[in-house]
């Protein structure tokens, strides 16, 4: 089974390369084949050791929560202790050892099934990430060698690894233990094979190639944070599985594996270059497992049915899609995460700009907020060859390289939002300052309470950049205000219903907190049903959120103020700085905005807007 | 499970001592409502995972349902119980591993969200929260109706033969085959049990606001399967009771408010939830060695 399924891997790899070298730019490129294999390592590495542990039945959830501990932990080691990378690296892996033995301990000594122990080990490594950095801290002071080596080197640790890996699974007695115990752990014991050990091993194993993916990420990426390589184990099981390995254990395969990272990868370049949505990643990747373990799997005539349909259905649209007629400037620009309301209304802002402008505008990101994945999607742009390139930038150290090599190449770059290093950049358009948010928030808190008494915040993810930087500005605008205290600072996830039972929580367990905060677009209307809710009418909630997500509450008075500029305009005003800007100019005329001042080369928008029950029914975004 | 209890009643004693706040009457009833999604699915899931079959959609599912209930309110449940149809179909009838079909629906799901809504949320009708009978009313309404459906499945789990079929079949397919039972209509129809009970779920969460956001539901499949096997369910299935699962969801669902409450930094939280259930994991283990 697992070589029948290897071939309709290949098949499909086939049919995927055909497809985008149709519908993709630059697609067959030099640049595309590095970029691809630059992303495909750290998931790969943690591929060839999840086939292994796959192998003998187990799984390892905490792979990509290793990843981030571990980026943090190399931090720690060369930016607080001053070790230098060829100790610190060599004590990751160590670490990445250790961490996968508690796995294999609570396995092997304890008899736990591995999908619990490594769920609970996926929180607890994630967590202790996030506690040791307080979430906010990132590092980023490796040196200029190890991120030259995060440029492509890695691919040689990649191909070493599985070299390594195909021999111990498929050419040694280990993995033919671990077949074994895949088949029958019972068996196996009869077999006077030392299961305890084997089993061990691969937990081990795991462990440190996790370690060594966080540790490459860091290179890749050029810093490391606690939110390092979330969700990469579901990638690395989605490769492993899709190469035809057994969920269930016994058989594994390596180059199966391969091929399933090969799958993946060119599946997400490919769309990226052929500019389709980022979210076709998911739905593709879905059905490409359905697909290839059903083909594998049985070859009834129900089987052929249901995937003749697919494959029909996809051929369909291949050739109906429209093409773009002529070649037009373009601009392609990048929020910070793409489900975003604050980016969605930004987005119809720049919309109306590139319609004005009569230039194409490509709109595209991560869908969560993750940092590697906008220096991917930024590099695609490159090879695809755009015009301009807008970003809101999620972390400037790994994203202004690439932005210098696309000004290199002669694409216009401007950043929006939130900015990169100077000089990975044409122009900023500043919408506002993190200080002047910070500040603004802080004076309205201080208003509403009358200068004295407890508050606490309701941020993002503990680990978001820009809730982090705020809450920075906000602690050191208190000074001014020796009354007010902040209490306590809960996460919200960015989830709606998170931040309403943290703050229904916080209503009885810090009763002195008289004033809510919430500083990521959902979790304002989230503080304000739980303040609604809770009947109290001495409470108040305020923060950073968009008009419309808060209308009802502004109007009952659970809310009394959203503090926000027009994040249309500034959509609108990236992209005419991105056509019209010219290096030099004092100034830009801008649309419907008139002319906005270019302060060096930062073109500003405006101070924060404050929204309240007096003037919130004349916005609507 | 018995260790999920006995970890239950640690973390009630140290609240006890630390922060008696925590046991108000109004504190208790917030905390049962924000969780009763959770317990939901965590009850739904159980059956899957009886089964020994498992389901990581449930999060994507649950975002899905509640967008439905935004075209019309009343569905959530029968498109819930479509998604969990199509599951089956491809588990049970095809019988492809369910892991990894419900991995791709998983992923395929989500982004098709993302990619239809682009992240907008859903305004419901005015009188949608609390069914219109106001806050009081409507939070008894929520957590009552929550409590009668998981309390009946759990009653018939144990005692109607209907439901007793999912035990021999997840205990083992070939005997309750050669029993004479229906294996395949078995399994399918347990995965469209929990389609249609992840549909209530986001029902009545949706019924405690006055929008759905499309993002609802992340994490949530890590949450109910850690609440069923921490309630000493077996991931193997055959093993596995509904009072177990509950009292997992009353120990996941009370530690972060109860760290909260203890003034424990939030930063901290992630950390010591995982090293609960693995506390968890380690006592049960402990526990019923000597048994065996």
């Amino acid at each position: 089974m697992p070589a029948n399924a290897r071939w309709v891997l290949a098949g499909l790899i086939v049919a995927e390369l055909a497809v985008f070298g149709l519908i993709a730019d630059n697609f067959f490129s030099v640049a595309n084949a590095v970029e691809m294999l630059r992303l495909a390592v750290e998931v790969g590495l943690v591929a060839l050791a999840m086939t292994c542990v796959i192998t003998t039945g187990g799984i390892d959830l905490s792979a990509g929560s290793l990843m981030g501990l571990t980026a943090v932990g190399l931090g720690l080691l060369v930016e607080d202790a001053h070790w230098p990378l060829q100790l610190a690296i060599p004590a990751a892996l160590l670490f990445g050892a250790l961490a996968g033995g508690l796995n294999a301990f609570c396995i092997v000594r304890l008899r736990a099934l591995p999908l619990i122990v490594t769920l609970g080990t996926y929180s607890l490594y994630r967590g202790l990430a996030e506690g040791v950095t307080n979430g906010a801290r990132s590092f980023s002071q490796f040196g200029d060698g190890f991120r030259q080596f995060g440029q492509g080197g890695q691919a040689w640790v990649l191909l070493g690894a599985a070299i390594l890996f195909w021999l111990l699974l498929e050419r040694t007695s280990v993995g033919r233990a671990w077949s074994a115990i895949g088949f029958s752990p019972e068996g196996a014991r009869y077999a006077r094979i030392p299961v305890a050990r084997r089993l061990a091993l691969v937990y081990v194993l795991s462990g440190v190639m996790a370690a060594l993916a966080g540790v490459i990420y860091a290179a890749r990426v050029g810093q490391a944070k606690s939110d390092a390589g979330s969700g990469y184990e579901l990638s690395a099981i989605t490769a492993v599985v899709l190469g035809g390995t057994s969920i269930f254990g016994g058989r594994g395969s390596m180059a199966g594996t391969l091929l399933g990272l090969v799958a993946i990868v060119v599946l997400q370049t490919g769309l990226r270059l052929a500019a389709l949505p980022a979210e076709f990643a998911g739905i593709a990747t879905g059905l490409l497992l359905i697909l290839t373990i059903a083909l594998a799997a049985g070859r009834s005539w129900k089987t052929w049915v249901a995937v003749g349909g697919v494959a029909v259905a996809l051929a369909g649209w291949v050739i109906v899609r429209p093409q773009p007629v002529a070649r037009k400037f373009t601009v392609a620009m990048m929020p910070k995460a793409k489900g975003d309301p604050y980016f969605i209304s930004c987005r119809k802002g720049a919309e109306e700009a590139a319609k004005e402008l009569g230039v194409e505008l490509l709109w595209d990101g991560p869908t969560d907020l993750d940092p590697a994945r906008q220096s991917e999607i930024a590099e695609s742009w490159i090879t695809r060859g755009v015009d301009a390139i807008a970003v809101s930038v999620l972390n400037r150290e790994s994203i202004s390289p690439v932005l210098e090599k696309a000004r290199a190449r002669g694409i216009k770059v401007v950043t929006f939002d939130a900015d990169a290093k100077p000089a990975a950049r044409d122009f900023f358009v500043n919408q506002a300052t993190p200080q002047s948010i910070g500040e603004t928030l802080t004076d309205e808190a201080a208003r509403l309470l009358g200068g004295k008494g407890d508050f606490a915040v309701v941020t993002g993810a503990l680990s978001a950049a820009n809730q982090n930087e705020w809450i920075v500005w906000i602690k050191r605008r208190l000074e001014k205000y020796p009354g007010l205290r902040l209490v306590k600072i809960v996460p919200s996830d960015d989830d709606r219903d998170r931040a309403f039972a943290e703050t229904q929580t916080l209503i009885k367990a810090e009763p002195t907190v008289k004033l809510f905060m919430g500083i990521s677009a959902p979790a304002v209307p989230g503080a304000g049903e739980a303040v609604k809710q809770s009947g109290r009418k001495d409470l108040f909630v305020i923060g950073l959120s968009l008009p419309n997500l808060n209308k009802p509450y502004v109007r009952s008075g659970a809310v009394q103020s959203v503090v926000l500029w027009n994040t249309g305009d500034l959509g609108y005003l990236t992209v005419w700085s991105a056509v019209k800007g010219q290096s030099g100019a004092s100034s830009i005329n801008a649309g419907r905005l008139g002319l906005k001042v270019i302060a060096g080369t930062e073109v500003i928008l405006g101070t924060p807007f404050i929204f309240n029950k007096g003037n919130i029914e004349g916005f609507d975004f | 499970m018995k260790a999920a209890g006995w970890a239950v009643l640690a973390l009630a004693a140290v609240l006890a001592v630390g922060a008696p706040g925590f046991f108000t009457a109004a504190n208790l009833r917030d905390l049962a409502l924000n969780n009763v999604a959770t317990l939901i699915t965590a009850a739904g899931l159980l059956l899957v995972i009886l089964l020994g079959e498992i389901d990581i959609s449930v999060g994507s599912q649950f975002a899905v349902c509640g967008l439905v209930i935004g075209v019309a309110p009343w569905a959530a449940p029968v498109a819930g119980m479509a998604l969990g149809l199509a599951n089956g179909a491809l588990c049970g009838g095809l019988r492809l591993p369910s892991i990894v079909v419900s991995l791709a629906a998983m992923v395929a799901l989500r982004d098709a969200i993302r990619w239809t809504t682009q992240g907008a949320w859903i305004t419901l009708p005015a009188g949608f929260q609390w069914a219109g009978l106001g806050q009081d009313a409507g939070q008894w309404l929520v957590l009552g109706f929550a409590v009668l459906i998981v309390a009946l499945l759990g009653w018939a789990l144990a005692n109607v033969g209907l439901l007793r079929n999912i035990y021999a079949v997840g205990a083992n397919a070939e005997a309750a085959h050669l029993a004479g039972l229906p294996v395949a209509a078995v399994r399918i129809g347990t995965f469209a049990a929990l389609g249609a009970m992840v549909g209530m779920a986001a029902w009545l969460n949706a019924l405690r606001f006055n929008e759905v956001q499309p993002s609802a539901g992340t994490g949530l499949e890590l949450k109910a399967i850690a609440a069923v096997v921490v309630g000493g369910a077996s991931i193997r299935g055959g093993r596995g009771t509904m009072a177990g699962t509950v009292t997992g969801v009353v120990l996941l669902g009370m530690i972060g408010a109860a760290l909260t409450f203890l003034g424990v930094s939030a930063y901290w939280e992630k950390a010591i939830q995982g090293a609960i259930i693995l506390a968890a994991v380690v006592l049960d283990r402990w526990g019923g060695r000597d048994a065996r």
